[in-house]
C-alpha cells in the first residue's frame, strides 16, 4: 500500500466501474487495499475477474444498475450500506457520449446523455451525501472532461453535461463543507478508452500533437488524481476542478 | 414502532441541537421550534431511512413535527 493509505480500508463507490476509465479507478482503489463497490448496467470480464480474485475477496461488490434511474441509484447505495455499513468516497464516473452536430441530434440522444451524466450524478450525490453527513466526513469526486471547458465540435450535449458537473461540484462543496465533506472534480483530457471511440484516428493524432505530454491519457493517470483528491488528509481541498490532460489546455 | 421512532428523533436532536432540550411530539422541528436547518433535516431523513427503510421526508409534504414523523410510519 502507498503512504496515503489509512489504517482502516475506506469504502469507495465508483459508478460505471465495469470498463474503461471506471475500471481503472476501481483497480487503483483495490490496489490500495480499500473496499470498492461499483455498478454498471451489466457485468464485464473485468468485473468477473474481481469477483473471482481471492486478493479482493470480501472487499468488492458489483451490482447491476442504471445510474440514470433514481430507483437503481437508491437500491445500489442501500446495498453498499447494508454490506459495508458506510460510504467514505464517491466517484461519480458513469457517463455516456453521443457524438453528432447539434442540428441532427435527436431528443432521445439528448435525454440519454443528460439523464446519465447529470441526473445520475445528482441522484448518487443525493443518496451518498445523506449518509456522509451523518458521520460528518466523506469525499466526492465528479469526473468531468476538458470538453466541458473547451468544447468540442460534435459534442455539444456531452460538453454541456460535463460543464454542469463542474457547477454541481462547486455548489455541493459549499453546501456540504460544514459537514466535513469535500467535493471536487477531475477534468480528464483525451484518454485511450471507449469514450474516445467517437473520435477518428486523425482527430486523435491531432490531439496528441497538441498535447505537451505527447500522448493520450491512460485511466491510471486519472485514477492517481482520484487518489490525491480523496486522500483523507486533503480536507482543505474542495470545490475545485483538477484538469488532467497532459497540458493540452494549459 | 412509535417508541422507536420517537427515540431516534430525540437522540438525533440531542446530538445536533442539544440546546433544544426535550422534544415534545408537537414541537415544530424547524424555526420557532427545535431549530433544525435544511442540512440537519436531510441528515435526520437519512438516519430514519437507514433505520426503517423508508423516509418521511421524500413525500409531497415535509413532516413539521415529531408527531408527523410518527404518523408517517404508523400509516406506511
Amino acid at each position: 500500500m502507498s503512504e496515503t493509505s489509512t489504517a482502516e480500508p475506506r469504502v469507495v463507490v465508483v459508478t460505471g466501474g465495469s470498463r474503461g476509465l471506471g475500471a481503472g479507478i476501481v483497480q487503483a482503489y483495490l490496489d490500495e487495499g480499500d473496499v470498492v463497490a461499483t455498478c454498471a448496467r451489466s457485468s464485464t470480464p473485468e468485473v468477473e475477474k474481481w469477483q473471482g480474485d481471492p486478493a479482493v475477496a470480501g472487499r468488492f461488490l458489483f451490482q447491476p444498475a442504471d445510474v440514470s434511474s433514481s430507483a437503481d441509484c437508491a437500491a445500489f447505495v442501500n446495498a453498499v450500506i447494508e454490506r459495508f455499513g458506510r460510504i467514505d468516497v464517491l466517484i461519480n464516473n458513469a457517463g455516456v457520449a453521443r457524438d453528432g452536430v447539434i442540428g441532427l441530434t435527436s431528443d432521445e440522444d439528448i435525454d440519454v446523455v443528460v439523464d446519465l451524466n447529470v441526473k445520475g450524478s445528482l441522484y448518487m450525490a443525493r443518496q451518498v451525501s445523506r449518509r456522509m453527513m451523518v458521520k460528518r466526513s466523506g469525499t466526492i469526486v465528479n469526473i468531468s472532461s476538458v470538453v466541458g471547458r473547451s468544447g468540442y465540435r460534435g459534442l455539444a450535449v456531452y460538453s454541456a453535461t460535463k460543464a454542469a458537473l463542474e457547477g454541481m461540484t462547486r455548489a455541493l462543496a459549499r453546501e456540504l463543507g460544514t459537514r466535513g465533506i469535500t467535493v471536487n472534480a477531475i477534468a480528464p483530457g483525451y484518454l485511450r478508452t471507449e469514450m474516445s471511440h467517437g473520435l477518428d484516428e486523425e482527430q486523435l493524432q491531432q490531439i496528441v500533437r497538441r498535447t505537451p505530454a505527447g500522448r493520450l491519457g491512460d485511466p491510471e493517470d486519472i485514477a492517481r488524481a482520484c487518489q490525491f483528491l480523496t486522500d483523507p488528509r486533503n480536507t482543505y481541498l474542495t470545490g475545485q476542478v483538477l484538469v488532467v490532460d497532459g497540458g493540452l489546455t494549459g | 414502532m412509535q417508541d422507536r421512532v420517537e427515540q431516534i428523533v430525540r437522540e438525533f436532536v440531542a446530538r445536533v441541537k442539544p440546546e433544544a432540550g426535550e422534544v415534545a411530539v408537537e414541537t415544530p422541528l424547524y424555526a420557532d421550534g427545535v431549530g433544525l436547518d435544511s442540512l440537519e433535516a436531510a441528515e435526520l431523513s437519512a438516519v430514519l431511512e437507514d433505520e426503517f427503510g423508508t423516509d418521511p421526508f421524500q413525500g409531497e409534504t415535509m413532516p413539521e413535527t415529531l408527531s408527523d414523523i410518527v404518523s408517517f410510519y404508523a400509516t406506511a
